[in-house]
């Protein structure tokens, strides 16, 4: 909201200065997001003509100029360039207080310069050439003011209003949150006093729970009224297009001075010459002022006279019974309207004004007489000859001052502070003049602050009033028990690992396009959809984190990246029983060779399968019931054959194996093998143990004995796998561990077969074993292998 | 042999001893070790001999083997590193200026870093994690926290809708807060409560520089008995001053959030102008940098979650992880967050 500060100042008596105001309303809360000065705020500048223009001895660029200030003449030394002889100029004197400051007496270039000649700029003057010094009109006479010539200085404060701040939407009420906050003096502004008399315009309320009140003025003779230009310079100044006739104008002036929206109606437009409050009826419609034809429904509160609605209430008037330079007579309605119905009205129309703005934040039910007095008394002032023919107040529901009982321990508890009772009472008095000083306190909030219902929205009022500073930062708060979430917990456990595998994490959003979902072979019909999309690009909740992933490697590329090892963690959004389903997931994704960036030792390899598993391998090391599996049911973006399943005890802890080729095509991804991975964190966090004294790993005793191994080479059909093989091997007395050492096919060994070298080692926790006790293990070896797979030894 | 004869011979040993190590003809460290101290070595078949000598005097003998067996070790030891000593700086012939060889090099994202920092920081101030679901129900992310039906609060926060229906048959929406985890976890748990919650959120706005569509906050909740603003505002200096220091301070300002009430905006000195007051660029000369919101929680709201008002109070207060990861990491856009550029990405240490 913007406001102008000469236009505050009419409100209270001995204004602070702007920089105070906005200090002062910062200070209870209301945030000041720019101050903008406009107008002359210089001094000592005066209004000259050139008489003279010479070359500077010792500059190409400069001039001297001399000055006739109507007194003396002076030598300048300056550097514009639109200089001519007779022109009139902003002469600033030696002493003169400009944007920079002083202006002091300067040698330049060695000339000294008695002056100087001012563009707007440097006086803080806006909107003007700024590409020379500022040339004045023929007519400013040599010697007058320069300040003078330009409207006085001024400020225009924009302010964040919060939607609970329904009571500093104006001009008058700034004033009075001032006056209530600081003890300064309130100024009221001034009323046409006209008096009730008979209705030449009837009114009928029949909604009054949705328009408890209704203020209508008549006044007649306003013919060809128009805006003054006071009050047109103060509505441009706060962004406001003044229309020249005073009945718009001044409507929108009355708004924003007291806060209280009001309408005008062109009484010889408006059918039956009567004004009927009521719900639209349906089907019912209206040409709204900015011309659309809008539907209207019976949710809707409309303004209607005897034949048809003539506005929609508090949200906008209609076209047909708008106001124009012909209206002679005409209807000023100030109302209070019901905020959810205006809100209502406002969304499902997708009108937004400043009217429905404020009295969607409630308006305060004792302003629409004074706004519809000020309104008549401007609208008089402007139209001469012109009287007020009616004046009604339909106040069909009275308002009811909230009582709440306060007492200082209460407010004290509240802040956890020791105020003293009196400047308590002093800012409950700040807004209630007439409080008894009875204990509690009966305090009865004022009508504009509807917004304070119970002891702790008084307990901000004081706060405010005394200064958030007054509260201590003081605690004695008993210590309760705190952990992370066993989620939580897996998921840093499982980034922290990644990255030091030389993963990098990233963030997507959860939003993708319908084109993403496809090229992972993804269903849009499964995932959620997002009703109201900034963009087909975010129409919905991601299922799979693989299209962040993907997006992300491909960006990366394009920037010359030749490797990427990404991952990220996230939710993942499903439907579920015609509701959601959200799982927390970690995935990644491996690209190109390894390492990055290579070295000069030479020997960089590409990432596959393998390299991608031993990282999985690396990352659930250690959880108990850890083991790979064929999968059932792969996720579609993984390449059938190319993906195993990881599992923890009975539960899936996700997928990992190459990206399907069809897929890496469709997101224009064409060469090289891309590996990806995925781990639901819930599975991860169930299968942990709650406790830290469980996770830990126990350790278990090594042999004192020296250990001892043997690698064996055996040819095999390839059909079995090396899986099956390890499987084997379970139960083998003394075997500590085994070892895949070599895979080898090709020259001597027979086709369909490969070679496994593999290295067993045996330890003992009872003795040093020999070569016999080694010997007779292998053979035992040998045996099961020879039986199960039929595997010959390598000769 | 008696004493007097095994003393002459251990020290006929130590002069032999003695000799070699000064003279160093042709042997090494090593083997002086081997024929002096060795298992076979001279001075231990010595010892070995003190066998045959009475008891009496076997113990001095013993001694004095001993105390001259831990001589000789010293002066070999001393020798072994001055040969060391020596050997060294003839070590040459390889580059040692050439790159060492690459290790993995992974990296956190800036916004889990500084979540998991935050979220430190409520651990040790003893609030417990709590969790709450990202697409959630009107109620909780709205109605329970006191933003009423045709609320004008409900303006702050442009509100995205998934096509999912809640058991009221309301379109379920994207969570526009962490708010809805306090009332969440309130309704998991009888109070006294103190917990805290982090993660993303939506709302529907354009983004630029400093807004995004996306973003994550973390808050903390705790309601007891007799809990006042005095202890918000220890909870909230002394979090600030675990993260950035104790010579930071903290004020509050008014300000509004329908779930808390009185409400305020937490801001905390700057920590980037130490010099040139009213030039810097971070709090724009304030002094002040505005960096959380807080306020005790609205009666409202803890009637919604069957907390009696008159028995129990409480306060709330939460931030915007991205306001602290730009501040920290020194972004000046807060797209840079999610474009996950990798040369952006692996700066992050």
């Amino acid at each position: 909201m913007k406001v102008l500060y000469s236009w505050l100042c009419d409100f209270i008596e001995n204004p602070p200065s702007a920089e105070d105001v906005a200090a002062k309303l910062n200070r209870i809360g209301l945030k000041i997001e720019e101050m903008h000065k406009s107008g002359a705020s210089f001094s000592g500048v005066c209004v000259g003509r050139i008489e003279k223009i010479d070359r500077h001895p010792n500059a190409d660029k400069l001039s001297l100029v001399e000055v006739n200030d109507g007194t003396n003449v002076m030598r300048v030394v300056c550097g514009a360039r639109n200089i001519a002889v007779g022109q009139k100029i902003l002469f600033a004197k030696v002493g003169a207080k400009l944007v920079e400051g002083e202006l002091k007496k300067a040698k330049i270039r060695g000339v000294e310069s008695e002056g100087m000649i001012c563009s707007a700029e440097e006086l803080g003057l806006e909107g003007y050439d700024n590409s020379g010094i500022l040339v004045l009109p023929e007519a400013a006479a040599v010697g007058a003011d320069a300040a003078t010539l330009f409207p006085r200085a001024d400020y225009v404060l924009e302010l964040e209003v919060l939607p609970n701040q329904a009571h500093c939407l104006s001009h008058y009420a700034l004033a009075r949150e001032l006056s209530v906050f600081y003890g300064l003096k309130l100024r009221e502004p001034s009323v046409a006093k006209t008096e009730a008399r008979g209705a030449v315009v009837p009114v009928e309320i029949k909604v009054p729970e949705m328009c408890p009140r209704y203020v209508a003025a008549v006044l007649k003779g306003v013919k060809g009224a128009r805006t003054p230009e006071w009050m047109a310079s103060r509505l441009r100044a706060i962004g406001s297009n003044p229309k020249g006739n005073i009945l718009i104008d001044g409507s929108n002036y009355v708004m924003y001075e007291l806060g209280q929206p009001t309408h005008c109606f062109d009484i010889a437009k408006l059918s039956g010459s009567k004004i009927v409050v009521r719900r639209a009826l349906p089907g019912e419609m209206l040409k709204t002022l900015d011309g659309k034809d809008l539907k209207l429904d019976p949710g809707m509160m409309v303004i209607a006279d005897s034949s048809r609605p003539v506005a929609l209430a508090g949200v906008m008037g209609g076209l047909d019974p708008s106001v124009s330079d012909e209206t002679d007579a005409v209807l000023i309605e100030s109302a209070r309207f019901d905020p959810p119905t205006v809100r209502l009205a406002s969304r499902t129309s997708g009108i937004k004004s400043e009217s429905s703005y404020r009295f969607e934040r409630g308006t305060d039910p004792e302003l629409p007489v004074k706004a519809a007095r000020r309104l008549a008394g401007l609208i008089l002032e402007a139209a001469t000859g012109a009287a007020a023919e009616q004046f009604t107040d339909n106040y069909p529901v009275k308002y009811q001052p909230a009582e709440i009982a306060v007492g200082p321990a209460q407010i004290n508890s509240i802040l956890g502070t020791g105020i003293a009772d009196g400047e308590i009472a002093a800012c409950l008095r700040a807004f209630q003049p007439d409080l008894k000083d009875s204990r509690p306190w009966n305090f009865v909030p004022p009508s504009y602050r509807q917004d304070i219902e119970g002891v702790c929205d008084v307990a901000e009022e004081v706060a405010r009033y005394v200064g958030y500073d007054v509260i201590p930062s003081v605690s004695a708060m008993p210590m309760l028990p705190s952990a992370p979430t066993p989620q939580w917990t897996a998921a840093s456990e499982l980034k922290a690992s990644l990255a030091a595998l030389g993963f990098s994490e990233v963030f997507n959003y959860d939003f993708v396009s319908v084109r993403e979902l496809r090229a992972c072979g993804l269903a849009p019909e499964a995932a959620l959809e997002v009703k109201n999309p900034l963009s087909s690009d975010y129409q919905y909740l991601r299922p799979s984190l693989l299209p962040g992933l993907l997006k992300t490697l491909r960006y990366n590329l394009n920037r010359g990246r030749e490797t990427a090892l990404l991952f990220e963690t996230g939710t993942a959004y499903s439907r579920k029983d015609g509701g959601r389903a959200e799982a927390v997931l970690c995935a990644g994704l491996m690209y190109g060779p390894l390492p990055e960036g290579g070295s000069w030792v030479g020997g960089g390899t590409a990432s596959d399968f393998y390299q991608l598993k031993g990282v999985t391998t690396r990352l659930f090391a250690g959880k108990g019931g850890f083991r790979y599996e064929k999968p059932q049911k792969a996720p579609p973006y993984f390449q059938p054959g190319r993906c195993l399943e990881m599992k923890l005890g009975g539960a899936s802890a996700g997928y990992l194996g190459n990206l399907a080729p069809a897929v890496a095509s469709a997101c224009d991804l064409k060469d090289g093998d891309i590996l990806c991975f995925e781990v639901p964190l819930g599975a991860l966090a169930a299968a942990g143990k709650a406790e830290f004294w469980q996770r830990v790993a126990r350790i278990k005793p090594v042999s004192p004995f020296p250990h001892n191994w043997r690698d064996l080479s055996v040819v095999l059909e390839e059909r079995h796998e090396w899986g099956e093989l390890e499987r084997s091997f379970s139960g083998v007395q003394d075997l500590a561990s085994v070892r895949l050492m070599d895979v080898y096919k090709g020259k001597n060994i027979p086709a369909g077969h490969r070679s496994l070298t593999i290295r067993f080692t045996f330890s003992s926790m009872e003795k040093t074993l020999n070569d016999a006790d080694v010997s007779a293990h292998m053979a035992a070896i040998l045996d099961r292998m020879a039986r199960n797979f039929g595997a010959k030894l390598r000769s | 042999m008696n004493a007097t004869e095994w003393k002459e011979k251990l020290s006929a040993i130590r002069d032999s001893f003695s000799v070699s190590i000064t003279n160093r003809s042709a042997e090494n460290p090593e083997a002086l070790e081997l024929r002096f101290l060795g298992r076979k070595g001279e001075l231990a078949l010595l010892l070995r001999d003190l066998k045959d000598i009475p008891l009496e005097e076997r113990k001095a003998l013993g001694a004095l083997g001993n105390s001259a067996k831990a001589e000789m070790e010293a002066r070999l030891s001393e020798l072994k590193a001055a040969a060391g000593r020596a050997a060294g700086p003839a070590a040459s012939g390889i580059d040692l200026t050439l790159p060492g060889l690459p290790c993995p090099k992974g990296s956190l994202h800036p916004l889990t870093i500084t979540m998991n920092r935050l979220a430190e920081g409520f651990l040790k101030l003893g609030f417990t994690m709590s969790d709450g679901p990202l697409v959630e129900d009107d109620y909780h992310n709205f109605e329970a926290l006191n933003f009423p039906p045709f609320h004008p609060a409900r303006d702050m926060q442009d509100t995205f809708y998934v096509d999912a229906k809640d058991a009221a048959g309301k379109d379920m929406l994207l969570r526009t807060h962490t708010s809805p985890v306090q009332i969440r976890s309130m309704e998991k748990q009888e109070p006294p409560i103190r917990v805290f919650h982090t993660g993303r959120v939506f709302r529907s706005e354009a983004v630029d520089a400093s807004h995004s569509f996306t973003f994550h906050q973390i808050e903390g909740l705790y309601v007891d008995k007799g809990v006042s603003m005095a202890d918000l505002k220890w909870t909230v200096d002394t979090f600030m001053k675990d993260l950035f220091g104790t010579g930071v301070k903290t004020r509050f300002n008014p300000s509004y959030f329908p779930f808390v009430e009185p409400g305020a905006e937490v801001d905390m000195s700057c920590i980037f102008c130490k010099s040139g007051a009213g030039r810097c660029h971070v709090c724009k000369g304030t002094g002040w940098l505005e960096m959380m919101g807080a306020g005790l929680v609205h009666p409202n709201v803890l009637k919604a979650c069957r907390y009696d008002p008159a028995k129990w109070s409480g306060f709330a207060f939460g931030a915007g992880i991205e306001r602290f990861a730009m501040l920290l990491f020194g972004i000046h856009d807060m797209r840079m967050l999610y474009e996950n550029d990798l040369r952006v990405l692996k700066q992050v240490q």
